[in-house]
């Protein structure tokens, strides 16, 4: 393909999602999984999160309910596990750890995906793609797709298409695939399937004709803004080639709650990473409170910027908190736990809390929202004021700590064991 | 997000590393992260652990490494990242279960050795025919 130095310069962006990341985590430590139907259950409500694709082929849906299931289990070979938080937020971590030595500009998006920035020639950045899954497969366990593209959303889509056609090999450069191929591949795709297209939305287009991705892309970006939103217009620029979606420093999805930043000057001591995770650990707080949620595991990561003059280091921890909580100590305190593999000396460039298995706060009532003018400053003073409230509160925290605790035992009972963050429950090996 | 720290004393950490670190690794012929800092106490996770990503902890059961010196109940310092050699101490997928054996790669084939004559080797055609899940650097013993 013929085309302007320039252009091939752009800086493009990769997408590296886990392919059913809860059922892929599961077989890297039991391969007696492999090839067997497979889905993780919600510990809330016990319904399937995460289907292999055999599980997926027996027609079982997202969100079915593991007692409906049950019954036809056995005839179907189905097996069921019920989510193991720890050892997700473990695998997450190592799969980031590793991305992040690929590119200064890593987007964790979710626990299982990120966006990198990446730059070269369509045959380097094809091969850079496949390095990347290599090395996920084989240094952490887990199968990933990458697409790589000049935009966030293309660069979705193309993950989208790496995974739906086994003839990308697992990866798909936007570039690389021929223009008619395209078309042909958008024209098959239904509107709802492009990122940040909800249900009630994509009814809305196909009531003005927009049934699939090809329509979207011909429809008039203006009008686009007009009818619906500058957010939807954005994805339109977006599936045209302009880039328009910026990096996010902070996102809540169904199951997961990432904060993460980049600093303008790295931080170069553990104390100043403590102060880092402390802002991180109350702000997080905020946003789980103001969403009436609660985690019950927290990740977090550091990483030095990735050039290559001086020393790297992408240190990681996973937190199983005592209870579910929103609770700005207890967050604060789990994050510091990062802090022991923090070397002063090192420039740390970035560093980020995930928050898993959130539940909804239930009828505890909720922490006070901490809508607070001190927020973005110092926070010593404001968590000495958490801690007299805290004080005071905890009689209601307790009870809910128990009523929660019970919750807790009773769901575990399909659970794996925690193979990377307990001593106790390690993968075992057949010395036979 | 603020500034954390003033520039004045991120040169200073940085120059004091570099003259902390140089030496050493160049007389080493080699990097070693484990000797960076100096803290007073030693660290198992520096030592015993080259690449923390890629690394998992397992725990053996059964005796057919016997003659490795790996025993029932030790653990297993895996890496996933290494490239199994002739000689390695392999984390091996066999029947669905993950089964430690002594990789041997000759010119008539594969072999899954045990280290213990009370159990039989496994033969296969070719590495390929293998799910290699990681290679062993450490047994952590118990005495
Ligand atoms: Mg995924």
């Amino acid at each position: 393909m013929a085309r302007p130095a320039i252009m091939r310069q752009m800086p493009q962006i990769a997408h590296v999602d886990v392919n059913c990341f809860y059922a892929s985590a599961e077989r890297a430590f039991d391969p007696s999984l492999e090839g067997r139907p497979l889905v993780v259950l919600s510990n809330n409500d016990g319904c399937a999160v995460t289907r292999s694709p055999e599980a997926k082929a027996l027609g079982i849906a997202t969100g079915e309910p593991w007692f409906k299931l049950a019954p036809r289990a056995k005839e179907w070979g189905l097996v069921a596990r019920s989510s193991n938080y720890e050892l997700y937020g473990d695998i997450s971590a190592r799969v980031m750890e590793l991305l992040g030595r690929y590119s200064a500009w890593l987007e964790v998006y979710s626990i299982d995906e990120a966006f990198l920035g990446v730059k070269g020639e369509p045959d380097q950045l094809l091969a850079l793609g496949h390095r990347m899954k290599d090395a996920v497969r084989r240094s952490v366990g887990v199968p990933v797709c990458v697409g790589i593209a000049p935009t966030k959303t293309l660069a979705k889509l193309c993950n989208k298409w790496a995974k739906n056609n086994a003839a990308f090999g697992g990866v798909c450069l936007w570039d690389c695939v021929p223009p008619e191929a395209r078309d042909g591949l958008m024209a098959r795709l239904p509107v709802a399937e492009i990122w940040g297209i909800a249900g009630r939305l994509s009814n809305r287009l196909n009531g003005i004709g927009i049934f699939t991705v090809l329509d979207l892309v011909r429809a008039d970006p203006v009008a686009i803004r007009d009818k619906f939103s500058v957010v939807l217009m954005r994805t339109v620029l977006e599936l045209r080639g302009t880039a328009c979606i910026p990096m996010e420093e902070e996102r809540i999805g169904r199951d997961q709650l990432i904060f993460s930043r980049s600093f303008a000057t790295p931080v170069t001591t553990a104390a100043g990473l403590r102060e880092v995770l402390s802002i991180y650990g109350q702000q997080a707080s905020a946003r789980l409170s103001k969403h009436g949620l609660q985690a019950k595991v927290l990740t977090a990561y550091a990483a030095t910027s990735p050039f290559r003059n001086h020393e790297q280091a992408y240190p990681s921890v996973c937190v199983s908190l005592p209870m579910p909580t929103a609770d700005p100590l207890l967050l604060t305190k789990a994050a510091h736990a990062l802090l022991p593999s923090i070397r002063d000396g090192l420039k740390y460039a970035k560093a980020g809390l995930m928050l898993t298995d959130l539940r909804p706060t239930g009828n505890q009532p909720p922490l006070e929202p901490f809508e607070n003018p001190h927020e973005e400053r110092r926070i010593g003073p404001l968590l000495e004021d958490v801690s007299r409230r805290f004080g005071r509160g905890s009689i209601g925290l307790g009870h809910a700590g128990i009523r929660c605790g019970l919750d807790w035992t009773m769901k575990r009972d399909m659970c794996s064991p925690r193979y990377t963050t307990r001593w106790d429950e390690l993968p075992l090996v057949k010395a036979a | 997000m603020g500034v954390i720290i003033g520039p004045r004393v991120i040169d200073a950490g940085a120059s004091l590393f570099s003259v902390l670190i140089s030496p050493v690794a160049v007389a080493a012929g080699f990097p070693s992260p484990a000797q960076d800092y100096f803290d007073g106490r030693i660290d198992l996770n520096a030592h015993l652990i080259k690449d923390i990503t890629s690394t998992y902890v397992v725990r053996v059961t059964g005796s057919s490494m016997e003659g490795a010196g790996i025993s029932d109940g030790d653990e297993l310092i895996v890496n996933r990242a290494l490239e199994p050699k002739d000689g390695s101490v392999v984390v091996a997928v066999l029947d669905g279960e993950l089964t430690v054996k002594r990789l041997r790669i000759t010119p008539t084939g594969v072999i899954l050795q045990a280290e213990n004559p009370k159990y039989p080797d496994i033969r296969v055609a070719a590495l390929s025919e293998l799910t290699i899940w990681g290679v062993a650097t450490r047994c952590l013993h118990h005495v």
